[in-house]
């Protein structure tokens, strides 16, 4: 369970910028609650990542009337301007001060001053097709053009609309308009029972489904005080370094995509349907999905399953192996991702980054290690951190975790408990009023659930902090430098989920 | 005369083959199985019977364009058929056509005012700036020597001269303004579909129907024209004083090599950042200056 710190609405800007100490103690995040039928107000939540005593330090602002107002974090953490702004959006929360206050989540087409987590809104209604604004900053100067781009692209990809401003071929700005399929899944899990929620929380994204399953999981775990068994927190440490695996072998071969080269592209395609054949035949889906259940696993490894991933590693190690001897000796290659798409240590800290593309710009963080969680303390792996920060070492980020993974699947696999044991135990009623986090280090990064019960074991507040989350903003900073044609190369590279912002 | 207009029948007939045959064999050496080679047929069937959706926007440029770009290319290939067999085709003539076509799409790739084809239609000249000498000193390599820029004359030299050091680097160097010229990889992607990352494909976007069709079919007949050039000039030997009848196979195989050849240069490398280009084909022009000055 966590911890907060109350603090006035006066006090919360000092006590936020202490405790983040410049990003030494990274704001995870930040988000409303709509608390007026418990104490009649709206409290604001900042979790800022620690991992030395507790895993996260909590600041909880309580707004007790109108007008809803606090002031802005984001001057002094960036990291809060999304946040604030998705506050301001879905509440109706205004951080005062904050230097650009412009819609995020909510489009052109949605009426304003109808705020749709608080809890006087009704999901059921229908809500009328407006006809506001959502507006986008142009940049003006002597031969300088506007390049919209999506929401509809050639590629089968999610919805995003890009606007570049450009010179020549030079980026000056990028403006990403994103939450095109923003679902509601947080207002919709509102009132469900705790085990039918999980289900959606588990399918809030495909590629990154075991996560978001096990950092749900793991926060209906600690509200219920109870303890997993040790076969299924080895079947979790399996799945979830199975989906990573996937998705870097993916991503890989997805990245040789943006220069064109063939035969990465194909290299890569290969590995990726192995490994999601393999999926499943573990799980009986390509996403893992189902695996991960609240209180532990749905689905035990048999001893033939065990030798059948042990085989497909085997040779997966080294067609792997052999895709990145091909891309390090390839001076074409090289020569598009070296330095392409810098994300400076600097941004990746002051933005939060997180995952693959912090560890990639030096800054050395990885939730399995800083946070633990599940069986990894028990775990020998290694994070790799790189410093250039472009999309080269995003890349060699990948390829080492990619081996890292394979090391845990066979220490998970050769440690495997006894068949045999309990998979799953019972969670017993969770406490009414409790709140609590739950958290997993993703393909992408840090996923985080947040989970505040009503009565009967039925969620009242769901946040849901997914890794691609504060890492888009990071891809808006690393772009302009660049030339157009190799922004495709640059976002491959951070290659973030819509779907787990448009949660 | 007979065979020139025959010759240029069969380059129009056979360039959608040749085309598929790249792709098939680059799908090969993916390890992918990838489509018949008769694939682009179905395709240039396809889209000739479909109507074409026109941006209220556009002029009469935008209507014309696939129809200049395609009389260019058939233009060019029936030169270059012609050529052989002593007419009045001329080299400068040649590049030139290849210039009204790509001027012509260019224009139509703004005329639409969308972003992507206004981007495509910068970077296209900005190549064309740099093919267009590199592809006229590669011929300059055969003209010289053979003393006149007609096509006829310089099929002629270019079959009698023997094998020297010059012409191996005259071949390179047309090579690479033949990758240029027909827009793939590293120059340009003729498989992509990242719309930033296009050139060719991004100032053809708005098209659709007959005239994407058209526009598709003159990119296939002026890849197998360029491929027949490089054939009759760089590797000439065994065709001259055989009747047609049996010179015809030999060097349709010899197109064929060159073709397959393309796919696995394609297939070994990745495309290139836009603003390296003027350094690939200063390569091209500096190999065509050594084999002028070799010579």
């Amino acid at each position: 369970m966590l911890e907060y710190r109350e603090v006035s609405p006066d006090e919360l800007r000092k006590a936020a910028a202490a405790i983040h100490n410049g990003g030494a103690r990274p704001l995870t995040a930040m988000f409303a609650n709509d608390e007026r039928g418990l104490d009649g107000g709206m409290a604001i939540y900042c979790l800022f990542a620690d991992g030395d005593k507790a895993p996260f330090i909590g600041l909880k602002c309580r707004i007790a009337g109108e007008p809803w107002e606090y002031p802005s974090l984001a001057p002094d953490i960036p990291a809060a301007s999304w946040y604030e702004r998705e506050i301001n959006d879905l509440f109706g929360i205004v951080p005062a001060g904050h230097p650009d206050l412009r819609p995020l989540v909510l489009h052109e087409n949605w009426p304003r001053g109808l705020y749709p987590l608080r809890k006087d809104f009704d999901p059921r209604q229908p809500v009328a097709e407006a006809a506001t604004d959502y507006p986008i900053p142009d940049v003006e100067g002597q031969g300088v053009f506007e390049v919209p781009v999506g929401p509809i692209h050639a590629g089968i990809i999610e919805p995003g609309h890009f606007r570049f401003s450009q010179a020549g071929e030079n980026i000056i700005n990028l403006e990403a308009k994103l939450f095109f399929t923003h679902r509601g899944i947080e207002k919709a899990v509102e009132g469900l029972p705790v085990a039918d929620a999980f289900y959606r929380a588990e399918r809030i994204c495909g590629a990154c489904t075991v996560s978001h399953a096990l950092a749900f999981a793991q926060a209906v775990e600690g509200l219920a005080g109870a303890a997993v068994p040790a076969r299924a927190e080895s079947v979790r440490v399996l799945a979830a370094e199975l989906e990573r695996l996937y998705n870097h072998a993916g991503d890989i071969g997805n990245l040789c995509a943006g220069v064109g080269f063939a035969v990465g592209i194909s290299h890569g395609a290969r590995l990726k349907e192995r490994l999601m054949r393999l999926n499943e035949r573990v799980a009986g889906n390509r996403f893992l999905r189902g695996m991960v259940v609240p209180g532990g696993v749905a689905m035990d490894v048999t001893a033939a399953l065990t030798q059948d991933i042990a085989g497909v590693l085997h040779e997966l190690e080294g067609d792997l192996k052999g895709l990145l001897e091909i891309l390090h000796e390839n001076n074409a290659f090289l020569d598009r991702v070296n330095t392409t798409g810098i994300l400076s240590t600097r941004a990746a800290v002051d933005l939060g980054a997180v995952g693959v593309a912090a560890r990639a710009s030096g800054v050395n963080a990885d939730w399995r290690r800083d946070l633990p969680y599940s069986l990894y303390p028990k775990l020998d792996f290694k994070v790799p951190v790189y410093h250039s920060g472009d999309v080269a070492a995003r890349l060699w980020v990948r390829a080492d975790e990619a081996f890292q993974a394979i090391g845990l699947i066979r220490q998970v696999l050769y440690g495997l408990p006894e068949v045999g044991g309990e998979l799953r135990v019972r969670l017993p009623e969770l406490p009414a009023g409790a709140s609590g986090a739950g958290w997993s280090e993703s393909a992408r990064g840090g996923n985080l659930h947040w989970l505040m019960t009503g009565k009967n074991s039925t969620v009242y507040r769901l946040f849901v902090r997914s890794a691609s989350y504060p890492n888009w903003p990071a891809v808006a900073v690393a772009a302009p430098g660049n030339i157009i044609p190799d922004f495709p190369l640059v976002n491959k590279s951070f290659e973030l989920c819509y779907a787990c912002i448009d949660r | 005369m007979l065979y020139g207009i025959l010759y240029a029948i069969v380059i129009l007939a056979m360039s959608p083959l040749v085309a598929g045959i790249i792709k098939t064999a680059k799908a090969r050496l993916q390890n992918r199985r990838g489509a018949s080679p008769l694939q682009p047929y179905f395709d240039l069937a396809k889209l000739f019977r479909k109507g074409s959706v026109v941006s209220p926007t556009t002029s009469w440029i935008f209507r014309a364009a696939p129809y200049v770009y395609f009389a260019a290319a058939a233009a060019a290939a029936g030169m270059a058929a012609a050529g052989q067999f002593g007419s009045v085709a001329d080299m400068l003539l040649l590049i030139y056509i290849y210039g009204l076509g790509r001027f012509f799409l260019a224009l139509a790739s703004l005329d639409a005012g969308s972003a992507f084809g206004g981007m495509g239609g910068s970077r296209e000249m900005y190549i064309s700036v740099l093919v267009e000498p590199a592809l006229l000193l590669a011929l300059l390599t055969v003209a010289g020597p053979a003393g006149t820029t007609s096509l006829a004359g310089m099929a002629g030299a270019a079959a009698g001269a023997p094998l020297a050091f010059s012409y191996i680097l005259a071949a390179i160097a047309f090579f690479v303004v033949l990758i240029a010229e027909t827009g793939r990889i590293p120059v340009d992607n003729p498989d992509t579909h990242l719309e930033l990352t296009m050139v060719h494909e991004g100032m053809v976007l708005e098209y659709s129907g007959r005239q994407l069709g058209l526009i598709h079919w003159a990119s296939m007949i002026k890849q197998l024209t360029v491929l027949a050039l490089f054939v009759v000039y760089f590797i000439p030997w065994g065709v001259p004083g055989l009747p047609a009848m049996i010179g015809g196979p030999v060097f349709a195989v010899k197109v064929l090599a060159a073709a397959l050849f393309l796919a696995l240069a394609e297939t070994s490398t990745n495309k290139m950042r836009l603003f390296r280009l003027p350094g690939f084909l200063a390569v091209s022009c500096l190999l065509s200056l050594l084999a002028l000055v070799a010579q």
